[in-house]
């Protein structure tokens, strides 16, 4: 009961702050009802997508500054059980969801256990070779598609499929996407207030401290990245039903452990809309850069190299990320 | 039955003694001195008993439990709580956050903890730093709030390493008054690493002199400041046997 | 058994080449403790500007060493003067990000000028030749020159961080910083070389593969990975470390050719349905993943 009113509970940010989050959440509610282009929609889901995998980093790497990397494992795990218990023995997505959370949870904890004697730079690569290890596993891995990956053929079911999550417009994924994106901030909004939270922040702060207080920082960490995982399997699972076709090098690259991180630590990691401004911003910088400059000027890369400009720049100049600046600039504010 | 016990420790780094066969007892509601000069291995003896380092040989008892090869965190969970020499906070946490991260060691709920943490602010004076962010804090003051924190966790014993360092004369006598607090109102059992003599032998019971890893005195702090080891510890050789005369 | 000789001597050759891809990377970490996520593009730039250099002034591609050098050693200390010295102010997770921009950086300006397509010499004095080493064992000159110049690279570099003042200060810079400061050592000065000489030495190696290995400008994070599993393996900030974990290295990336040699010699037939090739830089993968666990100082670190 207690947990619930904790994660309605938003009472210690500014008024400021709720009012523009409350209607940003009512503009995201009508947005499908206003006539709109299937690119706008597309990039309006793909944000969704990148704050959850941003907000489900964040408990790990911002709350409790563990550079993680190697996300993108835990997104094909959840795409994969989803897909193949579809493909094979037409399970619906309600029941694979879970199962991909189960499985993604267990490997990160055969992974985790290990992972966390490590720290700072040392921890960031090792999950980088953890994920790359995955990924060309499942590369070669028949059961799976091996490299070709899968495919999910949307002619079988008949959409709306509510069960199997296989719907033919976009906006049926739109709702449920933004239900889930909900229940993410409702979630983190506790997680950061919860025993566990404050466990993480003072970790971050000073890992001897922290075992001076009584936490066992090792298992803290497991725990976790655990719950991170979660977060980035439960979208995986969702993107399978998306995107309908997956493949080890879409959902497992490193480009896209990358680009989890990045939402988070460039919107401002350890707090709560950080991962959501990261997305929010370079969701729809990346795909409509990518569709002016590079579809029609002709010029390959220059939208990620905008997008590397601004990342550095913003490392450079206020690690804390954007809400780094807002916070900076509030706090000089006289009061 | 004391509270703890250290029987033989030693701390080997390398080749380096830290702490050459120590054995003390601390006995509850006593409040206990560590001096000696820099890099007797005070710091590394608090580390050693708080579970931080390994010990290289020997035993230590708390609460009549044989807590030598315990982590820390085992440890702490136990009633043994500590504050650090050396402490930078450079994260986000609040006055307030950074109490109730200890106050959480009993309990999950965060209300029960807030509670708590504010409870131990007033009780220590620090009620007014409350929405401050912990490293915005003069030294002073960070010093306070972690002995606040490490009180959060409700300990039986507490260990704090030079919380007066540093400080003016009135923030010593601030913190002292705390440590009294501490001692006298909370009934905790203290032990206390200290330059600021004037502090320590005003406060302690009893004290125990450390050099070069080995102990070389324990007493009551009269007895300690006329100790001609100590004084030797303290002002080196030389000057004892130049000035004999007059220190005796 | 010609199997055998040749996985061998070609994973050692092909190690010695990943040693110098690591030197750059070792010696900035051990330096100031910084991650270069963006090491592998500056090895593609090398290998661009092998390439580019011997097409234009029609030289053969193992001359085009000191132009390598030079554009990585320019480049590097660009780098640190405008980039990077404003991230070490900042907290790690900030140096993750701004080399990981660095990488997003340099690569897609390779692709907007260079293009996607993959790119080969095709012309040397050396390009096609083979040297017959006997036993069965016959390697391509272009690789086995690689491996010597990129030997006597590493062995220059060696020389100059332990033979000289300048080699000193940098050790001095490396070891306590503050303290070099006190000495009149200028750490701004020796950081800005250490990337200038780690940038450098990497392009030189850039140079040198890509006479045997085809460029765009994606090639980096392969080399990246590879070069932090050597790095992790020899002990970060350990220059020597680094040579021999590189050959190592090299022999993992040809488990494959070993994994043959096994299956024929002893007639396997399940062997042979492993698709050994396709795991050929997972084993480098999961071997820095256990060396980190095991001993994350690596087998030579000499830094914490």
């Amino acid at each position: 009961m207690e947990a619930l009113k904790s994660a309605f509970d938003f009472s210690d940010f500014p008024r400021s702050d709720l009012f523009v989050a409350g209607a940003l959440v009512v503009l995201l509610l009508v947005f499908p009802l206003f006539p709109h282009s299937a690119f706008a929609m597309a990039t309006v889901i793909q944000f969704f997508i990148f704050s959850l995998y941003g907000m489900g980093w964040n408990t790990i790497g911002g709350y409790g500054g563990q550079v993680d990397l190697g996300k993108a494992q835990y997104v094909g795990i959840g795409a994969y059980t989803t897909a193949v218990m579809l493909i094979r023995w037409d399970i619906p997505f309600w029941v694979s969801m879970p199962v991909g959370v189960c499985l993604a949870v267990a490997w990160s904890f055969v992974i985790g256990f290990p992972l966390f004697r490590l720290k700072g730079h040392y921890f960031a690569i090792a999950t980088i070779a953890t994920s790359l290890v995955l990924k060309d596993l499942f590369e070669v891995w028949d059961f799976v598609g091996a490299a070709r990956g899968l495919e999910i053929s949307p002619i079988k079911y008949t959409p709306p499929d509510f069960l199997r999550l296989i719907f033919r417009e976009d906006i049926y994924y739109y709702y449920v996407i933004f239900a889930f994106f909900l229940i993410g901030i409702f979630y983190i909004n506790w997680f950061r207030k919860s025993r566990l939270g404050f466990q993480l922040r003072a970790i971050k702060d000073n890992e001897s401290v922290a075992q001076s207080l009584g936490i066992n920082v090792h298992l803290a960490k497991v725990k976790t990245y655990a719950i991170a995982t979660a977060f980035v399997s439960v979208v995986g699972s969702f993107h399978a039903c998306y995107i309908k076709n997956i493949e080890p090098e879409d959902t497992m690259s490193l480009n896209i452990s990358i680009l989890i991180a990045l939402m988070a630590m460039l919107g401002g990691a350890g707090s709560l809309w950080g991962p959501i401004i990261g997305a929010g911003i370079l969701i729809p910088l990346k795909s409509y850069l990518k569709e002016w400059l590079g579809a029609t000027a002709g010029l390959v890369g220059i939208d990620l190299i905008l997008y590397a400009l601004i990342i550095m720049i913003i490392s450079a100049t206020e690690p804390r990320g954007i809400w780094g600046i807002v916070e900076r600039l509030r706090r000089r504010k006289p009061n | 039955m004391p509270l703890l016990e250290v029987h033989n420790l030693v701390k080997n780094f390398g080749g380096l003694k830290a702490n050459d066969d120590i054995s003390f007892t601390v006995e509850k509601g006593e409040l206990i001195g560590l001096i000696g000069p820099n890099g007797a291995g005070k710091t590394t003896l608090f580390n050693c008993i708080s579970g931080l380092h390994p010990v290289s040989s020997g035993r230590i008892v708390f609460d009549g439990e044989d807590i030598t090869s315990l982590k820390a965190f085992d440890i702490a969970r136990r009633g043994m709580a500590r504050t650090f020499q050396v402490y930078v906070a450079s994260g986000d946490l609040t006055v307030i956050e950074n109490v109730m991260v200890g106050a959480f060691m009993h309990t999950r709920l965060r209300t029960a903890a807030r509670s708590r943490a504010e409870e131990i602010l007033s009780n220590l004076n620090l009620a007014e730093l409350t929405g401050y962010r912990v490293s915005e804090l003069p030294v002073a003051a960070q010093k306070r709030v972690t002995m606040a924190t490490a009180l959060a966790t409700g300990p039986k014993m507490l260990l704090l390493d030079e919380v007066a360092a540093g400080l003016n004369p009135s923030e010593v006598d601030e913190i002292m008054s705390g440590i009294r607090h501490v001692h006298n109102d909370m009934g905790i059992t203290v032990m206390l690493i200290e330059h600021v003599m004037e502090l320590v032998m005003k406060i302690s019971d009893r004290v125990i002199v450390l050099d070069y890893g080995q102990k070389i005195a324990e007493g009551q702090p009269r007895q300690i400041a006329g100790d001609p080891r100590v004084i030797q510890a303290y002002l080196g050789e030389r000057y004892v046997r130049e000035h004999s005369q007059e220190l005796t | 058994m010609d199997i055998l000789l040749s996985s061998l001597v070609a994973g050692i050759m092909f190690g010695m080449a990943l040693s110098l891809v690591a030197l750059g990377l070792t010696i900035i970490f051990g330096v100031m403790d910084i991650v270069n996520f963006a090491h592998g593009e500056f090895l593609m730039i090398g290998m661009y500007t092998g390439l580019l250099t011997a097409q234009a002034a029609g030289v053969d591609p193992l001359l085009t060493l000191p132009a390598a050098a030079l554009v990585g050693f320019v480049l590097g200390v660009l780098c640190y003067a405008g980039f990077v010295k404003y991230l070490l102010r900042g907290p790690m997770i900030a140096q993750l990000l701004g080399t990981f921009g660095l990488m997003l950086f340099l690569r897609n300006m390779a692709l907007l000028i260079f293009g996607a397509n993959d790119r080969a010499v095709h012309q040397g004095l050396l390009v096609g030749k083979s040297i017959d080493l006997g036993m069965g064992v016959i390697i391509p000159a272009t690789k086995l020159a690689a491996a010597g110049l990129a030997a006597v690279s590493f062995g220059a570099v060696w020389l100059l961080m332990n033979r000289t003042k300048f080699g000193k200060a940098l050790t001095a810079t490396a070891l306590n910083p503050q303290g070099a400061r006190y000495m009149g050592i200028p750490t701004e000065r020796m950081n800005a070389l250490a990337w200038g000489i780690g940038c450098a030495s990497v392009t030189i190696a850039g140079a040198l593969i890509v006479n045997f290995w085809s460029v765009n400008p994606y090639i980096g994070l392969l080399f990246t990975m590879l070069a932090f599993a050597i790095v992790a393996l020899g002990g970060f900030g350990s220059v020597p470390g680094a040579f021999f974990a590189g050959i190592v290295v090299g022999l993992i990336t040809e488990i494959p050719g070993f994994w043959d040699f096994l299956t024929y010699t002893f007639d396997i037939d399940w062997m042979a349905d492993v698709p050994m090739t396709s795991f050929k830089y997972m084993w480098v993968y999961l071997a820095y993943f256990l060396i980190m666990v095991v001993r994350p100082r690596g087998l030579f670190g000499w830094k914490h």
